[in-house]
């Protein structure tokens, strides 16, 4: 009984490895980890340049009110709360210049809240 | 003598007053106002609105537009709610009256962005983002029916 337990294991493992062969596990980039802080209608740094294809987590520091960034052509939005931090993972399927905006309403200089996203070939 | 200057002071003083009184605007300077801001005073009519007009941005313009404008339009853009709508000159216009929906996109931008001056419109350039404002015009071209979005939380208190 337990052998056939083991044997059935094996088989499985065997089958899981065929499938997922390890050079397609490397073949991932590992994702670039990017600090941005929101504060009084800025962010910092105001421009960042990633690659295309390369995963991006997105770490968002608010240092007063709560804000958010949107990039709309990526289909990115991440929210955070006033004083706290909060990250987001995505992967810029196409180059060009983008720039996201505070999506969440701040006071009187929230319009100009922007930041320049290069994505790179 | 220097009593005189005060009696003359005070009367022109009146007089300044007396004419910034505010009245209705009758029907001929509504006419000649509302021909001369769609045809010479609000530019940009033109300009197309680079968003589509689709579910999505019209709920991302109901959202920018529950940030700042319900405080004059209410939620509906039909003063819904708004106390003091009736009792400036010139009234609040109601979004979804044909003087208002007649103009452009591209008009309807250069409001949001500038304002109308001297009426109480303020320009909305960064306070809101361009994204922001463009799906505002496509949450005005679609309003909801008239009381249907209840009072701007701020006049529940």
């Amino acid at each position: 009984m337990k052998a056939g337990f083991m044997l059935r294991g094996l088989l499985v493992g065997t089958m899981i490895a065929g499938i997922f062969p390890p050079g397609i596990a490397m073949a991932q980039a590992a994702p670039r980890r990017i600090e941005v802080t929101a504060k009084r209608f800025t962010f910092e740094p105001g421009e960042i340049t990633v690659k295309k294809g390369q995963p991006v987590v997105l770490v968002l520091h608010s240092k007063d009110a709560a804000h958010g960034l949107r990039f709309r052509d990526l289909n990115v939005d991440v929210k955070v709360g006033a004083g706290g931090t909060t990250e987001v993972q995505f992967t810029p399927d196409r180059t060009g210049d983008f720039v996201g905006h505070c999506s969440v309403f701040c006071g009187s200089g929230h319009g100009s809240m922007a930041l320049t996203l290069h994505v790179v070939d | 003598m220097v009593r005189r200057v005060h009696v003359l002071t005070a009367a022109i003083v009146l007089l300044v007053l007396g004419g910034c009184k505010a009245n209705p605007p009758g029907k001929v300077e509504t006419t000649t106002v509302t021909f001369a801001k769609h045809h010479v005073f609000i530019r940009n009519k033109d300009q197309k609105n680079p968003l589509p007009s689709n579910a999505a941005t019209w709920a991302d313009g109901k959202e920018a537009f529950s940030h700042y404008c319900v405080a004059c339009h209410g939620r509906d853009g039909q003063n819904t709610g708004v106390p003091f709508a009736d009792h400036i000159s010139p009234p609040i216009p109601l979004l979804t009256s044909k003087d208002v929906q007649s103009y452009t996109d591209g008009q309807l931008k250069w409001i949001l962005d500038n304002g109308i001056s001297p009426s109480g419109m303020p320009g909305s350039k960064g306070t809101l983002s361009d994204d922001e404002l463009w799906s505002i015009i496509v949450y005005l071209r679609r309003l909801p029916p008239a009381g249907s979005q209840g009072t701007p939380d701020m006049y529940n208190h």
